[in-house]
């Protein structure tokens, strides 16, 4: 536990340096968040809080409370309170397009964090690669369903696709397509609609179960979402470890401590990572270096490559990702 | 004939909300088979229960000409305050379910308060609700996910003889709420006070009164369905119920309640949400993209809406040119 305890310590201190190391004033930041209703949203918000407070730097936080047009107006109050740079959480992908154009067109520096805009040539945008995390991820439970089953057989996969407002939805649905499109002849895949909603989510899953009961394979595009396919599964006999009948391979997108806790448990196969820490620290360097050096509208784009956490790594990645980090740090 | 057509005409718009309901099984029925299975309508009407029971409740608020927009902010306030006594205090589920309607009856009492008393349009008070209610709760969870007690969905998975829970409190709430509607004194002063308030007033009734319960009843309802739904996942994230409000009052005024009051009951908001999750879980079980979901969702609905309205100004065209009741 001790150890355990150093390593998020470590990665707190760490991440509190490197952004030491490129900015000596203090700023004014301003942090505006769509909501925090998911794990990953809370750690994200308390890793680039945090620091930016350790480093000195006054925080303005704002919460839409998921309304985007609320979250637009609270960007215009940060930009007339004379804040030095902002980081956003924006709701979709059209409307942060509009919030970056509103903060460059007032010469502040913007970063959007984890949720990219449509248009990524402005402001500086740290997103993981949502495709390539989900084809992992799916990549794994795809090999282990197909190893499993006889040579002859269809199997049937479930999908549950997120917003398809949000672009990181439509990269995880796109990163799923790329891995089952490899055994293209082995699969009949059910797209069920979440909108990032439980309850939704809830609906759909059980009429798509009820229409097809044999389920060899599930992907969630967010690790959110997994109690709700619990209470879908559990009274099908469907919610099984490995070695136990009716076991459905399962994998999900996000890395956070339900889902480590599943995978623990031998629920869930494999669930792709995003770098949470690394994420908030990107962000956090390239906004304070753009303030100290004076740049009002810089453009990047800054990649998490991600990784996919499998019950095959789980001995030896467990602790990269943060979902197992927090759980541990319980 | 024409006397025949007019005939078949009148029974076409008199049932035209069960009409399209059959159209719809019908047609899903004949593109998914597996979509009539028995095991597949206990689902349908399983899932129309959370949005029905709050669509029940808000047929009062609709009767008496009323809107409550808060029912979505409710359905997450109320099972949060539930979870709150499951998990600090050590209370069962009974109890939980229990504080759960109380704290709708709260939340419906602090409508009633401005409604009636202060005379804000109920319009503004329940927007007004609707965030204040959230934001409470929002502030309460500070925006994260609350966990409740295992207990909660074993209640939730439960059943009756094969008759999952939820379905079982549907159609209680929907009985109680029919029998109140149409067989006491104060079902029959909702429908008076809908089809004329002066009227009401002028009639010697206690209007304010009348008025403060439909809220109260349909904060009530909202509580109890949020509960029923929190039930089935265990977790309560800061979205739960945003929206809700939107398919709540589209399952009542879909079940034949005017949005002009005087005109509804508690079966048609029964039809009305088992219509709206018919349309929506057999575009899952006929694979129908994802995209275009929303798109044929809306148009459905709209259809029913539409020939629900040409019903309604049809009967009262007849109603003007006969004397004998219809």
């Amino acid at each position: 536990m001790r150890s355990l305890t150093s390593t998020v310590t470590a990665s707190l201190i760490a991440l509190g340096g490197i952004v030491a190391g490129t900015s000596a004033n203090a700023a004014t930041i301003c942090f505006a968040f769509q909501d925090l209703e998911t794990e990953f949203w809370v750690a994200g918000h308390k890793a680039i809080t945090t620091t930016l407070a350790d480093q000195g730097h006054t925080v303005l936080e704002r919460n839409a409370n998921e309304d985007a047009n609320k979250q637009l107006e609270q960007i215009k109050d940060c930009i007339a309170q004379g804040v030095d740079g902002i980081i956003v959480i924006p709701q979709d992908g059209e409307s942060a397009v509009t919030i970056v154009k509103e903060a460059q067109s007032a010469d502040v520096p913007i970063a959007v964090f984890n949720r990219p805009p449509t248009d990524t040539s402005k402001g500086i945008v740290v997103v993981a690669d949502n495709k390539t995390i989900a084809e992992q991820a799916v990549d794994y439970i795809v090999e282990e369903a197909l190893a499993k089953a006889p040579a002859d057989k269809t199997l049937n996969a479930i999908i549950i696709v997120g917003d398809l407002g949000d672009p990181n939805a439509v990269g995880r649905k796109d990163g799923f397509y790329a891995a089952i499109d490899k055994h293209k002849d082995r699969f009949n895949v059910v797209e069920v609609a979440s909108k990032w909603d439980a309850a939704t989510a809830l609906a759909n899953l059980e009429a798509a179960v009820t229409a097809n009961p044999e389920v060899d394979l599930l992907f969630t595009s967010s690790d959110f979402l997994f109690p709700t396919i619990r209470s879908v599964f559990e009274p099908r006999g469907l919610w099984k470890k490995p070695g136990e009948d009716g076991h459905v391979m399962m994998a999900g997108l996000d890395g956070d401590k339900t889902a480590c806790q599943l995978i623990k448990d031998g629920y869930v196969d494999a669930t792709g990572v995003q770098d949470l820490y690394f994420e908030a620290d990107a962000s956090l360097k390239a906004i304070l270096a753009a303030i100290d050096g004076g740049e009002a509208q810089p453009n990047e784009v800054v990649q998490d490559p991600g990784f996919a956490l499998t019950q095959a790594n789980l001995g030896t990645d467990e602790m990269k990702m943060w979902g197992c980090v927090l759980l541990a740090g319980k | 004939m024409t006397r025949s057509m007019d005939k078949i005409s009148d029974f076409v718009f008199r049932n035209a909300t069960y009409l399209i309901f059959a159209g719809v099984l019908i047609y899903y029925g004949i593109q998914a088979p597996s979509f009539l299975t028995p095991e597949s309508l206990v689902n349908i009407v399983k899932q129309a229960s959370f949005t029905g029971i709050a669509a029940v409740g808000m047929t009062f608020v609709l009767l008496t000409a009323g809107i409550d927009l808060s029912v979505g902010s409710v359905m997450f306030l109320a099972p949060l305050m539930a979870g709150y006594v499951m998990r600090d205090l050590g209370m069962p589920v009974p109890v939980a379910v229990v504080a759960a309607v109380l704290t709708g009856v709260v939340l419906g009492s602090i409508n009633a308060i401005l409604i009636v008393r202060l005379r804000v349009i109920p319009f503004i008070t329940t927007l007004a609700t609707l965030f204040l209610f959230r934001g409470f709760g929002t502030w309460l969870t500070s925006s994260q996910q609350f966990d409740f007690p295992d207990e909660i969905r074993a209640f939730g998975l439960s059943g009756v003889f094969g008759i999952p829970t939820p379905i079982i409190v549907f159609t209680a709430v929907a009985l109680v709420a029919h029998l109140v509607l149409a067989h006491t004194e104060f079902g029959r002063q909702v429908y008076a006070f809908g089809n004329s308030p002066e009227g009401a007033r002028k009639a010697g009734l206690k209007v304010g009164w009348i008025q403060a319960r439909v809220y109260i009843i349909c904060s009530a309802c909202a509580a109890l369905s949020g509960f029923m739904l929190i039930a089935q996942i265990g977790r309560l994230d800061a979205a739960f119920g945003e929206g809700a409000e939107f398919d709540v009052i589209a399952a009542a005024v879909l079940g034949g309640a005017s949005l002009f009051g005087g005109i509804g009951s508690a079966f048609g908001a029964v039809i009305g949400a088992t219509l709206i999750q018919t349309v929506k879980l057999g575009l899952v079980f006929t694979g129908v993209n994802l995209y275009l979901q929303p798109i044929i969702q809306g148009v459905i609905i709209f259809i029913a809406v539409l020939v629900d309205g040409m019903r309604e100004k049809q009967v009262l065209a007849k109603m003007k040119r006969t004397i004998r009741p219809l």
